[in-house]
């Protein structure tokens, strides 16, 4: 599994794109069949609870794609807290065991494992 | 040596803190800067104490003047974090807002100098677009000057990623 992380617009799916993943092999915020998956980070806000039980199905995917949504100034609500840590957690996870995990800053993949 | 760690929240900078003390020789001592606030700061606070059980810590309290800590020869230091140092003094009870930037940094130079190792655990607080109040625009300014002043008198800084330290300057331990 390939974990691709960044900021919003960061370029991520576009970079997923560039390897040859169409849009019909992706699943937008929900696990699918589909070898992809994007915006992890909005499945996690849905029931941040949840989260750690969704690891053994997207270790199993050939990409996950997930926004950076630590950074910045803690959010006012319980909700968004939540989210923000178990989206975090999760990517801990996942990173450990991605065969690499590939950061896009500026359209720009960096590689960081 | 020393090392300054930043990032996002749940990036897994407590745990690499943690693991890059333990290449070092006791004392180790870890400095608790956190003032317990509501449920989840003592859920935070819970998840690192177990995280250094049985670790070889001993554990300083000390929410504010760390330069006021004294060690023994050797010591191994793990400050956690930044954040907490400035949300401490920066703001008090009646509303007033304090220029605490210049205070930080002395003060964690000064522990730099007494600490044979430093770790410092710091926040990327400047990533994202929000319309701040003032306040937190303050807030905000002063933890981007003391990082960038850290920054540049710390051996080595990294930025964890999903858990990954990403070398910003020196090398990786």
């Amino acid at each position: 599994m390939i974990l691709v992380i960044g900021g919003a617009a960061s370029g991520k799916l576009d970079y997923v794109k560039s390897l040859g993943y169409s849009d019909s092999s992706i699943s937008d915020g929900f696990i699918g069949e589909e070898p992809v998956v994007y915006n992890l980070q909005a499945l996690v806000a849905k029931d941040p609870e949840k989260a750690p039980g969704y690891y053994d199905e997207l270790v199993g995917k050939e990409i996950v794609i997930c926004d950076e949504v630590g950074s910045g100034i803690i959010p006012a609500t319980r909700e968004m807290r939540d989210a923000r840590e178990a989206t975090g957690r999760l990517c801990n996870r996942l990173a450990i065991s991605a065969d690499s995990v590939i950061r896009l800053v500026s359209g720009i993949p960096v590689k960081i494992k | 040596m020393d090392f300054l760690l930043t990032g996002g929240a749940a990036c897994g900078k407590s745990t690499y803190a943690e693991k890059l003390v333990l290449g070092f020789p006791k004392p180790r001592f870890y400095v608790a800067a956190m003032r317990p606030y509501g449920e989840e700061s003592f859920i935070r606070i819970k998840r690192h104490r177990k995280m250094r059980a049985e670790k070889g810590f001993e554990t300083i309290e000390k929410q504010t003047d760390v330069d006021e800590i004294e060690l023994p020869p050797h010591s191994t230091v793990l400050l956690e974090c930044i954040c907490n140092l400035v949300d401490n003094v920066m703001f008090d009870d009646q509303g007033n807002m304090y220029d605490v930037t210049d205070r930080i940094i002395s003060e964690v130079l000064t522990l730099k100098s007494r600490a044979e190792n430093l770790i410092v655990v710091t926040n990327d607080v400047g990533s994202e677009y929000s319309d701040y109040s003032a306040g937190v625009k303050a807030y905000v300014q002063a933890i981007g000057d003391i990082n960038i002043a850290l920054a540049q008198s710390f051996e080595n800084v990294y930025e964890l990623v999903c858990g990954i330290p990403v070398v910003l300057k020196g090398e990786l331990r």
